[in-house]
C-alpha cells in the first residue's frame, strides 16, 4: 500500500523540518482567483514590514503580476510559475527556499495558485494554512469545497464592504464553517475599508510569537 | 485539475511495483480514495488512460474503492459516519476528529 502523494509529503516533511530548525514560520495562503489574497498581503505587509522580516512566495500560473505588486511594498518576493499547474507542491517550495537565508527570516508567506480544490491537497511543509473567501463568491462555498476549509486554521471572509450589495449570509457562512471545522478562526475583513485587518494581523503576530 | 498529478504518481508507483516484481504487464491498480479528498474519479481515469499508453500499464484498469468520512469524538470517544460535514458530536458537547476519508492510496498492483 502506498500513498499517492507520498513523494510530495516526504519533501513537505523535509521542508517542515528545515523551517523549524531555522525558526521560520510559513503560512500557505489559499483561495479563489480574485478573492483578495494579494491585496490582503499588501495590506498585511504594510502593517508588518518594519516589525518582522518577511519573504513572500508568489504562486501563479504564468505571470509575475502579483509578485510585482508585492515588490512595491518593499518586501522580498520570489515568483513560482506553475505553467498551468493548478497548485504549488512541496518540491517547488524546497527549490526556492534553498536560495533563502532562512535564519534571517521570521515569516514566509506563500500565496498559492487561485483555486479552492487542488492546493488543499498538497502539503508544502507550512506551519499552517489560511484561506480567503470573498463575499462575492457566495456563502455556499464552505460546504461545496469542504477540504480547503477543513485544512485551514483560519478563514478570512474578505470584501465585507460588499455585503450590502450581495445575498451573502454571514451567519450561515459562519455556521457552516464552524460545523465543518469547530476550531477554525474566522476573520471578517475588508481590504478597502481596512475593517478586521488589525485583528487579523494581531492573530498572525501571535502565531509568530508562539514559535 | 490535480487529477493529472495524481495519475502520474499512480503510474509511477505501479511501474515501480511491476519492476520490483519483474513483471512486464500491469493488469489492475487498486486505489483507495477517501470521500473527503477532492478527487474526481472520472478525471483521474481520463488522465491515467492518456499517460499509460506505451508503458507496461497500457491495458491496466483502475479499480477504485471509496472510503466514507468517519470521525471520533474527543470527549465520549464514539465514532460516527459523517454525511454532512458536521464535526460536532451528536451525543455530547465534544468535537469530532477525522479518522477516515482523507485516503489517497494505491492499495494493490496486479501484474504478470
Ligand atoms: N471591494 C473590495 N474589493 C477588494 C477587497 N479585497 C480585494 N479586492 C479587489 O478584488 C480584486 C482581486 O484582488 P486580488 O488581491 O488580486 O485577488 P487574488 O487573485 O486573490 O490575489 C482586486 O480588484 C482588488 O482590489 C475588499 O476587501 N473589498
Ligand atoms: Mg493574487
Ligand atoms: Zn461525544
Amino acid at each position: 500500500m502506498r500513498n499517492i502523494l507520498g513523494a510530495n509529503d516526504d519533501i513537505a516533511a523535509q521542508n517542515r523540518k528545515v523551517f523549524a530548525e531555522h525558526g521560520v514560520i510559513v503560512m500557505n495562503l489559499m483561495g479563489s482567483p480574485g478573492s483578495g489574497k494579494t491585496t490582503l498581503l499588501e495590506q498585511t505587509l504594510a502593517r508588518f514590514a518594519d516589525k518582522i522580516k518577511i519573504v513572500v512566495i508568489e504562486g501563479d500560473l504564468f505571470t509575475a503580476k502579483d509578485a510585482e505588486r508585492i515588490e512595491k511594498s518593499g518586501v522580498d518576493v520570489i515568483q513560482i510559475n506553475t505553467a498551468g499547474g493548478c497548485h504549488l507542491d512541496a518540491p517547488m517550495i524546497q527549490k526556492v527556499c534553498a536560495s533563502l537565508d532562512l535564519d534571517a527570516l521570521d515569516l514566509i508567506i506563500v500565496e498559492n495558485v487561485g483555486n479552492l480544490v487542488c492546493p488543499a491537497e498538497f502539503d508544502l511543509g507550512e506551519n499552517f494554512k489560511a484561506v480567503v473567501l470573498s463575499i462575492t463568491e457566495g456563502d455556499d462555498k464552505p460546504l461545496k469545497y469542504p477540504l480547503i476549509f477543513k485544512e485551514s486554521e483560519a478563514v478570512l471572509l474578505n470584501k465585507v464592504d460588499l455585503l450590502p450589495f450581495t445575498n451573502f449570509n454571514l451567519e450561515s457562512a459562519r455556521n457552516d464553517l464552524t460545523t465543518l471545522h469547530p476550531t477554525i478562526k474566522i476573520f471578517e475583513t475588508s481590504c478597502t475599508t481596512g475593517a478586521g485587518l488589525e485583528t487579523w494581523c494581531a492573530w498572525l503576530l501571535k502565531k509568530l510569537e508562539a514559535r | 485539475m490535480h487529477e493529472a498529478t495524481l495519475a502520474e504518481n499512480i503510474l509511477d508507483i505501479a511501474l515501480d511495483a511491476a519492476e520490483k516484481n519483474h513483471a512486464t504487464k500491469i493488469l489492475k491498480i487498486g486505489l483507495t480514495l477517501g470521500e473527503m479528498t477532492g478527487v474526481e474519479v472520472e478525471a483521474l481515469t481520463l488522465s491515467f488512460d492518456v499517460l499509460k499508453k506505451d508503458t507496461p500499464a497500457d491495458c491496466a484498469e483502475l479499480v477504485v474503492k471509496r472510503v466514507p468520512i468517519s470521525a471520533a469524538c474527543n470527549k465520549c470517544g464514539k465514532t460516527f459516519r459523517l454525511e454532512r460535514y458536521n464535526f460536532f458530536c451528536p451525543e455530547c458537547d465534544g468535537i469530532l476528529i477525522l479518522r477516515s476519508g482523507r485516503e489517497l492510496l494505491v492499495e494493490f498492483v496486479d501484474c504478470e
